[in-house]
């Protein structure tokens, strides 16, 4: 691949007669050609096969759907635009996905031109109903070509379709693939340049049907037409696929049985579904017992590698980076350039890539689960628990991961089609208690709840975590009730065959996604820790007040309350006040905004303890810190009220932005920055004012 | 024939749509998805934890929720006997 033309991965006979360079982006518009199908169609595989690794990804304007574009050579050496419509199951769209490809197929989005040609990609092992998109698109009137996809797999589960037969009834070319063995290919790059409009076919039992219609009165047009469909596409599959009657459609009950007298050996599949790999993996993979169990050694190891094999990877990283600043930082004159670089710069970039090793396995997860198949499954056994408080079974793995890390989490919520399901997703979601949290839980809990033995300690903890599961069942309900009302269109979920995942699907996924969080909500991310810095930075602490201070901690802790950062604690101390905080805590919770656990660090750095992450020194500090008037300031109830604020308050302002990045706007990130907050506070309000009324503070 | 809503249909059984109802955007969806009039569908088992329910029709297996398959009507037909199952063939053969 190197050399003549890098990427190419096509036609490498081709190479031989010299090759163009890649063109240019920005020359003039190319032939474009959409290739269109049913989700599980594998269309990414050809996707991919087609346009090797010339690929931009970006999103629509204003929805979530990725907009894939590529490069693809063809035969006489010309290029043309690939783009990879979402998957569709109809072109009358009921999901933003479906919208977009609607919209893109009929050349009506302003973004995105109007394709020259459509490729319409058919799972052969599923005929009929891929068979309904296409009969869609035939009525569009475009050119078209259609691909058979997976053969292979078809002939394994028995199902040979005959594309010349096809072809001639179709009227347009179709071409036999198996997109990820790349067979099929460069018949398919020849077959792009005869698309043709295919004739529209006079649907002539939807016509019978349609005068039956105004006949009898009661059934709508809606359905005769959808039927009409179907009708011709049974019409369609039984002339080109060998074994039409085992896909089970009969006329009626009694010419069932009478065929059933003639002909038992052509019934009899239409009793039993086809028992092939795929239908023993599931009744395993899905089993009432063994499904359950194998469920959770997946979503185990899932959760597993996202918090233990992530952890070393990223502490290693911060670890470096940090000492890159130190380095750096140390050739550079001045104190404020120098923290600039260290604790500004070289700190924002490493508050982003820590992310990175996170994402990137649980989107490798994700990627096999989905191309694997698996992931439709999982949301088959976990419907129940969450569609009684309004999500989606596909909601599981995101709110799973979310004990991990609320940023890749909200980023997996890509795999719920539905819009409402996946909103209420995202607006709970953090109230899963990530790993961040466990600095602060660990601190408080340890601190003040060791004098009650370690089992309370644990209960303490589990209890956290309860509680913010609770609160996101609650909430979601809510939300799916008044804000999200309303059905999404249904639950139907395909249970596709069963795949061996592609490599390079898997590592497309990874790789875009990761890049996309760090080119679109890292770099925001990075700014926001810039500025925290500075607030926590300046004003400076004049120096003859510094000088008069004994040592270094106190210097700290002076500048530190001296800051915008702790003149703003201060300022909020009567807003606090009610929830039994105190300035300190309040300056904590303002550096929590950059990441949870910088609580800690901010504590001990207003507490004078200094930042050596000796907890010991912040512990005994916090236990013995008290108001003027002696009383204590870490009080059981003040306590309790800190961490109830840590469960519910929407604090890391990464995850704000990333919840802008996944849903296109401000509006749901200020929306769930207010309603979090506002949640937490009334909750601490009620605890601490309740709770020092009963037990007297 | 009797009919049943489909999400009585118990696993195993093999049914005959006979009519959609609900909500017209769930209607169509179950109509585009190939649960047309005439469609033979099989009901293949409930989710371990009760609902949803998978089906296999046309050539594929979907699930639905319970209330779902609640809006699609159908008329099972009747299992072979025991007899009928353990022909040599191991075919059903009706009378």
């Amino acid at each position: 691949m190197a050399g003549c033309c890098d990427g190419c991965t096509i036609l490498k006979k081709d190479h031989a007669k010299g090759c163009r360079p890649v063109p240019d982006s920005r020359e003039v518009r190319r032939f474009t050609v959409a290739l269109a199908g049913n989700p599980n169609s594998g269309k990414t595989t050809l996707f991919n096969g087609l346009t090797g690794l010339r690929q931009k990804v970006a999103n629509y304007p204003g929805v979530t759907v990725e907009k894939k574009i590529g490069l693809c050579r063809l035969p006489d050496g010309t290029w043309i635009d690939v783009i990879d419509l979402p998957g569709a199951y109809s072109l009358v769209s009921q999901s933003p996905d479906e919208h977009v490809a609607t919209e893109v197929l009929r050349g009506t989005r302003s973004d995105t031109p109007a394709p020259d040609a459509i490729i319409a990609v058919v799972d052969a092992s599923n005929l009929q109903r891929n068979l309904y998109l296409v009969s869609q698109i035939i009525e569009m009137g475009r050119p078209l070509v259609v691909v058979l996809n997976m053969v292979d797999v078809a002939e394994r589960r028995g199902v040979r379709v005959d594309a010349e037969a096809l072809e001639r009834r179709l009227g347009v070319p179709v071409v036999p693939v198996v997109g990820h063995r790349r067979y099929g290919i460069p018949e398919l790059l020849r077959a792009i340049g005869q698309a043709r409009v295919a004739p529209v076919p006079d649907w002539p039992i939807a016509e019978a049907m349609r005068g039956e219609i105004r006949r009898v009165a009661g059934i709508d047009p809606m359905q005769a037409d959808i039927e009409a469909h179907y009708r011709w596409i049974e019409d369609v599959v039984a002339v080109c696929q060998s074994t039409a009657l085992a896909q089970g459609v009969v006329e009626s009950p009694a010419r069932q049985a009478d065929e059933a007298r003639v002909h038992p050996l052509t019934v009899e599949p239409i009793f039993r579904p086809p028992t092939h790999l795929s239908e023993r993996i599931d009744s395993f993979l899905i089993h009432r017992v063994w499904g359950l169990i194998a469920f959770a050694f997946i979503m185990g190891s899932m959760f597993a590698a996202m918090f233990w094999l992530a952890k070393p990877i990223q502490s290693t990283l911060s670890v470096f980076i940090g000492m890159m600043g130190s380095v750096v930082a140390s050739h550079l004159p001045g104190d404020a350039l120098q923290s600039l670089v260290r604790d500004g710069i070289f700190a924002g970039v490493g508050s982003v890539i820590v992310f990175v090793p996170q994402i990137a396995i649980l989107f490798l997860f994700l990627a096999v689960l989905e191309d694997s198949g698996y992931m439709s499954r999982a949301a088959f056994l976990m419907d129940r628990l969450l569609s009684r408080v309004g999500l989606h079974g596909k909601s599981f793995i995101p709110l799973l991961s979310g004990f991990a890390c609320a940023i890749p989490a909200i980023m997996a919520t890509r795999t719920i089609e539905r819009r409402r399901s996946r909103l209420a997703t995202i607006l709970v979601l953090p109230f899963m208690t990530c790993s961040a949290r466990l600095p602060v839980y660990g601190l408080l809990v340890g601190t003040f709840f060791a004098v009650y033995g370690s089992l309370v300690q644990a209960g303490v903890m589990l209890g956290l975590y309860v509680l913010g599961i609770v609160f996101a069942a609650a909430i979601a309900l809510v939300f799916r009730r008044t804000l999200l009302r309303g059905q999404d269109s249904g639950f139907i979920l395909e249970l596709p065959t069963y795949k061996v995942p592609q490599p390079s699907v898997v590592g497309r996924q990874v790789w875009s996604n990761s890049k996309q969080f760090l080119t679109r909500a890292g770099t925001t991310i990075f700014l926001i820790c810039l500025a925290l810095w500075a607030f926590s930075y300046y004003p400076r602490l004049p120096h003859d007040q510094a000088g008069r201070l004994p040592d270094e901690g106190a210097r700290a802790a002076a500048q530190r309350s001296y800051s915008f950062a702790g003149r703003l604690g201060r300022t909020i101390e009567p807003g606090i006040r009610p929830l039994g905080f105190d300035w300190k805590i309040g300056v904590g919770c303002i550096g929590a905004f950059a990441a949870r656990e910088v609580f800690v660090s901010t504590l001990a750095i207003v507490h004078g303890t200094g930042t050596d992450d000796r907890e010991e020194n912040l512990a005994a500090s916090m236990q013995a810190d008290r108001y003027p008037d002696g009383r204590k300031v870490w009080t059981p109830l003040v306590t309790a009220s800190v961490l109830l604020w840590f469960v519910l308050a929407m604090q890391c302002l990464s995850t704000v932005m990333v919840v802008r990045q996944e849903t296109g706007g401000w509006r749901w990130p200020v929306f769930m920055l207010v309603y979090m907050n506002a949640l937490a506070y009334v909750a601490c309000l009620f605890l601490y004012q309740i709770g020092s009324r009963v037990w007297g503070g | 024939m009797e009919t049943v809503a489909l999400s009585e249909l118990p696993p195993g059984t093999v049914a005959i749509v006979e009519s959609v109802h609900g909500a017209r955007d769930l209607r169509r969806r179950l109509l585009e998805m190939g649960f047309c009039n005439r469609t033979m569908v099989t009901a293949i088992r409930r989710a371990p934890l009760g609902d949803p329910i998978e089906f296999f029709l046309r050539g594929y297996y979907v699930s639905l929720r319970t209330e779902e398959a609640r809006c699609v009507v159908v008329s099972p037909i009747p299992a072979a006997s025991e007899e009928e199952r353990s022909t040599p063939s191991g075919l059903r053969l009706r009378k």
